[in-house]
C-alpha cells in the first residue's frame, strides 16, 4: 500500500448528453460558461425517432456526439439546464441528456487550492 | 432526521424549475402474445405538427445552406462590389444575375446532400464488396467505367457547354466544334481520361506504385503533343481547352466516389499500409484528360474539314437566328433538366448495375437512396440553371469589362479608366485576389490541409498548405490573365512552369510530391471553375484574342509548383534542425567522454 494520501472529491454528479454529430461543440460551450470545469466528448451511433419520423427522419443524423461533464451537486441543474437550453433539446431528434450521481471523483488538486480548504476548515 | 437542508439543495430547488414526470407512465406497454410470449414491440410512427417539423428542418438546412452562401456570396459581391468601384460599371441584368447565384446556393446545397444520401453510399458498398467478389480485370473495368461516369455528374462540367457559345467558328473552327456539334464526344473524351485515371489509380493502390513515375510518364507524351500542335495553326487554339479540361474533371464527386472505390481494393488486398493511398488519383485524373482531349482535336482535325465544321456553325446559327422561338427543349427549365437528367441517371443506373447485378448486394435504405437521388437530381437541374444565368453570366460579364481599365472599349465610356500600366496592374490585381479568395474559401482545401497536417507530423502546418495553395492559384489566374491580355502561347508558359515543377518533383520525398501534385486538382470547385472560365472567355472576347482558355491551366499548375517549392523549403528546415541537433548531441557527448 502506498503511504501517499489521496484526495478524492464528493458531491459530484454526471452529465451525459447526446446530441447530433456536430452539437456538442455549443453545449460544451454553455457548460462551461454556467460552470463547468471540463468536459469529455465522443462519437456514437444511436437510434430512436429517426426511425419514427419517416420522411423527416432524413433530417437527423445517425452519427452522434456525447458529452460527458462531471459538476458539483449543487451546480448540476443549472448546467443541466444551460446545457438543454443550448443543445435545443426541446426539439425532436435532437438530443437525450441525462444525471447520473457519483459516489467520488478524483484529479489533480492545486496544491494552492488544497492548502486553502484545509486553513478554512480549521 | 436531520431537519437542516444544505444551501445547494436549497438554491437548486429554488432556482430551476422542474416538472417531473415518471418515465414509467411513458414507456409502452409490452403486450403478451397468446403463447404467453411478449409481442416484440414496434414503435408507431410520430405524428409530428407543422411548427415541430419547422424546428427540425432548421438545424438541418441552415448550415448546409451556410456553406453554400460562405462559397458563392464572397466572390460574388468582390465581382460586382470590384465592378461598380473600380471600373465605374453598373452590373447589368443585377436581379437575373443574383436569382442565378441563388439557384447557384440551393442548387449546390441540395445536390451536396444528395450526393451524400443516395450515391456515396454505393460507393462505398462498391469500395468495399467489389474487390473481394470479383477478380481483378472486372474491378479494373468498373473503376474505368466509374470514372467516365462521375465525369458527367460533375457539376462543373456544364460550364464547358457554356463556355461554347462564346467561342466564333471562323477564329478556331477545331476549338469550336469541341464544345458545340461535339460537345458530348468532347465529354466522353475526358471521362476516358478520369477513366483510365481511376484504373491506374485503383492499380496503384493495390501495387503500392510511386506517383513520381505516374506523373513523368502521363506528362511526357502530353507535352510533346502540346509541343507538335503549336507548330500546327489549327489545332494550336485546343491547347488551352485540354489543359484546363483536367481542372474542370476534379470535382466533389469524382474525387470521393473513386477514392472510395480505391480505398476500398486497397483494404482488400491489405496493401493499404501507407496513409499516403488517398492520394495521386486526382493528380491523374487532371493530367490524362487533357491527353484524351488533345487526341480528340487531332482526330478531329484530322478527319474533318475547316469547311464543313463552318458550314455547320453557320447551319447551327441560321437556324437558331431563323427559329426565333427555340425548340421546346432548348428553353430554359427543360433545357437544364434534360441535362441534369443526362449527367445523373447513366451514373446511378451504372451504380445500380454493379451492385444488383455484378456483387448480387440488396439495396439498403431504399427510401433514404431515392430522397437522395431525388436531391441530388433536383440540385444539379437548379445548378445548371445558376449557372447560365448566376455564374456565368457575372463572370463573363466581369471579364469582358474588366479590359476596359487599360484599352478602349466600345461599351464603356471614358474608356480607358486607368493609365495603360496601371490599368494593366488594376486588371491583375483584380485576378489575382479572385484567385486567393476564391481558393482560400474552398471547403475541400481545408480538409486537405488537416490531412497533411497529420502526414506530416505537423511539420507542414495547414494554414502554409492554405496560403501556398492559394498564391500558388492566385498567381496562376494573374499569369493566365496575362497571357490573354498579351496573347502569349500557351505552350511555352506551360513549359516554362511545368519544367521547374518536374524538377521539384524529382527532389521533393513521395508525401511532399502526392500532396502537391493534389492540391491543384482540390481546388477547383464547381463555384471557381465556371466563373473563372467565363471570366477569361470574357476577357479573351473583349481583347479579340482567339480563345479566353488557359487560365485555369495556369492555376493548376502554379499551385503545384507552391507547395512543392514550400515542401522543399520545409525538408530543408528540418534536416538542417535534425543535423544542428546532432552536431550538438555528438559535441556534449565529446564532453562527458
Amino acid at each position: 500500500m502506498s503511504k501517499r494520501e489521496l484526495t478524492v472529491l464528493t458531491d459530484v454528479t454526471l452529465i451525459t448528453c447526446i446530441v447530433q454529430r456536430g452539437i456538442a461543440d455549443t453545449i460544451v460551450k454553455s457548460a462551461t460558461e454556467a460552470g463547468a470545469q471540463g468536459a469529455t466528448v465522443f462519437f456514437a451511433r444511436g437510434s430512436g425517432i429517426r426511425e419514427r419520423l419517416g420522411m423527416l427522419g432524413v433530417a437527423v443524423e445517425v452519427e452522434k456526439e456525447i458529452v460527458n461533464i462531471v459538476v458539483s451537486t449543487d451546480h448540476a441543474d443549472r448546467i443541466f439546464e444551460a446545457m438543454y437550453l443550448a443543445g435545443k433539446l426541446d426539439t425532436p431528434g435532437m438530443g437525450f441528456m441525462y444525471m447520473t450521481p457519483l459516489e467520488k471523483a478524483a484529479t489533480y488538486i492545486p496544491k494552492a487550492v488544497l492548502d486553502k480548504l484545509a486553513a478554512g476548515r480549521k | 432526521m436531520a431537519n437542516s437542508v444544505r444551501f445547494g439543495e436549497f438554491s437548486r430547488e429554488v432556482s430551476v424549475q422542474q416538472n417531473r414526470i415518471s418515465y414509467s407512465l411513458l414507456m409502452p406497454k409490452i403486450e403478451k402474445g397468446p403463447d404467453g410470449r411478449a409481442v416484440p414491440y414496434k414503435p408507431p410512427r410520430l405524428k409530428v405538427t407543422p411548427k415541430e417539423t419547422l424546428k427540425i428542418l432548421k438545424p438541418y438546412v441552415s448550415p448546409r445552406f451556410m456553406e453554400q452562401i460562405r462559397a458563392v456570396v464572397p466572390l460574388g459581391l468582390y465581382l460586382m462590389l470590384f465592378q461598380l468601384f473600380i471600373l465605374r460599371q453598373a452590373v447589368a441584368d443585377s436581379a437575373t444575375i443574383t436569382g442565378g447565384l441563388l439557384a447557384v446556393i440551393v442548387g449546390l446545397m441540395l445536390y451536396m446532400e444528395g450526393l451524400k444520401l443516395g450515391i456515396m453510399p454505393f460507393g462505398e458498398t462498391i469500395g468495399n464488396t467489389l474487390p473481394t467478389k470479383s477478380p481483378m480485370p472486372v474491378v479494373l473495368l468498373i473503376a474505368f467505367t466509374l470514372g467516365v461516369g462521375v465525369t458527367f455528374a460533375e457539376p462543373a462540367i456544364g460550364a464547358l457547354q457554356y463556355a461554347g457559345k462564346i467561342i466564333k467558328a471562323e477564329n478556331a473552327p477545331v476549338l469550336y466544334s469541341l464544345l458545340n456539334d461535339r460537345s458530348l464526344t468532347t465529354r466522353i473524351f475526358v471521362g476516358i481520361g478520369v477513366g483510365v485515371a481511376a484504373m491506374l489509380g485503383t492499380m496503384r493502390f493495390i501495387y503500392g506504385w510511386s506517383l513520381k513515375p505516374l506523373i513523368y510518364i502521363s506528362l511526357l507524351p502530353t507535352a510533346i503533343i502540346t509541343i507538335a500542335f503549336h507548330f500546327i495553326p489549327g489545332l494550336r487554339t485546343i491547347i488551352g481547352l485540354a489543359w484546363d479540361c483536367g481542372g474542370v474533371t476534379t470535382g466533389p464527386v469524382t474525387v470521393p466516389l473513386v477514392l472510395s472505390l480505391g480505398i476500398g481494393v486497397a483494404a482488400a488486398v491489405g496493401k493499404a499500409d501507407s496513409n499516403l493511398s488517398g492520394f495521386g488519383i486526382v493528380t491523374l485524373a487532371s493530367l490524362l484528360p487533357c491527353t484524351a482531349v488533345l487526341l480528340l482535336g487531332l482526330y478531329v482535325y484530322m478527319t474533318v474539314p475547316r469547311e464543313a465544321i463552318m458550314a455547320a456553325a453557320a447551319a447551327a446559327q441560321a437556324a437558331s437566328s431563323a427559329a426565333a422561338t427555340p425548340a421546346w427543349y432548348e428553353v430554359t427549365p427543360v433545357a437544364e433538366i434534360i441535362a441534369s437528367l443526362q449527367a445523373i441517371v447513366p451514373l446511378i443506373s451504372f451504380l445500380f448495375f454493379v451492385l444488383i447485378i455484378v456483387l448480387r448486394e440488396k439495396i439498403r435504405n431504399g427510401g433514404i437512396l431515392t430522397y437522395g437521388i431525388f436531391l441530388a437530381i433536383v440540385g444539379m437541374i437548379l445548378f445548371n440553371i445558376g449557372l447560365t444565368y448566376g455564374l456565368a453570366s457575372l463572370g463573363n460579364q466581369s471579364g469582358s469589362i474588366v479590359p476596359a481599365a487599360f484599352m478602349k472599349l466600345d461599351q464603356v465610356k471614358d474608356s480607358p479608366l486607368y493609365f495603360y500600366a496601371g490599368g494593366i496592374l488594376v486588371a491583375l490585381i483584380f485576378s489575382w485576389a479572385l484567385g486567393f479568395g476564391a481558393t482560400l474559401a474552398e471547403p475541400a482545401l481545408n480538409a486537405l490541409g488537416l490531412t497533411v497536417e497529420n502526414l506530416t507530423n505537423g511539420a507542414f502546418k495547414k494554414s502554409v498548405l492554405l496560403y501556398a495553395v492559394s498564391v500558388g492559384v492566385a498567381c496562376g489566374i494573374a499569369i493566365g490573365v496575362l497571357k490573354i491580355i498579351y496573347d502569349l502561347p500557351l505552350t511555352w508558359m506551360l513549359l516554362v512552369s511545368y519544367i521547374p515543377t518536374v524538377f521539384m518533383t524529382y527532389l521533393s520525398s513521395e508525401e511532399y510530391v502526392n500532396v502537391a501534385w493534389d492540391s491543384a486538382g482540390v481546388t477547383t470547385g464547381p463555384v471557381t471553375v465556371p466563373l473563372v472560365l467565363a471570366m477569361g472567355l470574357g476577357f479573351g472576347n473583349a481583347k479579340g484574342v482567339l480563345e479566353g482558355f488557359g487560365i485555369l491551366s495556369m492555376a493548376s499548375v502554379c499551385p503545384i509548383a507552391a507547395v512543392l517549392a514550400v515542401g522543399l523549403y520545409v525538408q530543408w528546415k528540418d534536416k538542417r534542425q535534425k543535423a544542428a541537433l546532432g552536431a550538438r548531441m555528438e559535441a556534449a557527448g565529446g564532453a562527458t567522454a
